[in-house]
């Protein structure tokens, strides 16, 4: 570990003011382990915003970490055992004020440029009318206009052997407390400053 | 993988006992969905009540049995939960598969 990455460890143990809820799991990529991970977050973010915000943010998370599950495996660097070396995911979730930031890395293949540019929909037409045109429907390519419809400020980079995705999940806070200044935007400034 | 098969005068439904329909469960789910329906009448309903957990691995398994639907047959989901028909909205596949709308009593008279 370095020392860069220590300081950030020891970041995420201090409680955020507030007391807002996050979460830091790190995970083989796996359907299993991903929604094990997922129904981890489920538990610990319940109550800290409201319900669709919380449906988003989980829709999101499936989303990025089923293509690390489905498309980060190096099928040329194989495991002890000849199993295919599966990304390990280190997921981070923190409540902010305006929104739920998210940061995901993995040791996976690179994410192609492409994900990251704007995505539409798969299928837009009208209901097909015969089975020919039935047939055409797409079974996939919803991912990443999922993401990209769910969440804000959505960056990348790609750092020696790892990916690093950011985004928040952003948050319409119906009342500020008296007292606790509204911060706007604080959220927007996350990123997850690994490289130190 | 838990569904329960109901038959019904026109058909069957099957109830999907899975809280969440994810991609740990998307392949086995299409399967024996499709193999329930290659025994049952023409109407076939997919009650998702159920469920309160959909992604995209699950929605293409929705979309892979809709496809697949042998000649005659019609397929209609029932029950959404509100984070299931978010998913159907927000990819416009509620304007392509047949909902019905949660509340039981307004049944289809058309069937």
């Amino acid at each position: 570990m370095t020392a860069a990455s220590e300081q950030a460890a020891k970041r995420l143990r201090q409680p955020p003011p507030g007391r807002k809820p996050m979460v830091h799991r790190i995970f083989r990529a796996d359907p299993a382990t991903v929604r094990a991970a997922l129904q981890f977050l489920r538990e610990r973010f319940d109550g800290s915003a409201e319900d669709e915000v919380i449906s988003k943010l989980e829709l999101a998370l499936a989303e990025v970490l089923n293509n690390i599950c489905e498309h980060g495996t190096r099928h040329e660097a194989v495991r002890l055992g000849g199993r295919p070396h599966a990304p390990l995911i280190h997921l981070c979730v923190a409540r902010h004020v305006g929104g739920i930031a998210c940061a995901v890395t993995d040791d996976g293949r690179p994410l192609p440029a492409s994900c990251l540019e704007s995505h539409s929909l798969p299928w837009t037409g009208p209901p097909p009318q015969d089975a020919e045109a039935i047939l055409l429907l797409p079974e996939g390519g919803f991912g990443w206009f999922l993401i990209q419809e769910l969440t804000a400020s959505l960056s990348y980079f790609r750092e020696g052997r790892r990916n690093f995705l950011a985004f928040i999940v952003p948050v319409t806070e119906p009342l500020l407390t008296a007292g606790a200044a509204p911060q706007q935007g604080e959220g927007d400034q996350f990123s997850p400053n690994c490289s130190g | 993988m838990q569904l329960t098969l109901l038959p019904q005068p026109d058909g069957l439904t099957i109830r999907v006992d899975e809280k969440r329909l994810d991609a740990a469960i998307a392949t086995a789910f299409k399967d024996s969905v499709r193999s329930m329906i290659a025994g049952g009448g023409p109407q076939v309903t997919l009650d998702l009540s159920g469920v309160d957990f959909l992604d995209s691995s699950g929605l293409g398994a929705v979309i892979a049995i809709y496809k697949a639907m042998p000649a005659g047959r019609t397929l209609t989901l029932a029950g959404l939960t509100p984070n299931v028909e978010r998913v159907f909205q927000l990819t416009r596949m509620d304007t392509v598969l047949t909902i019905r709308k949660a509340d039981p009593r307004q049944q289809d008279p058309q069937g």
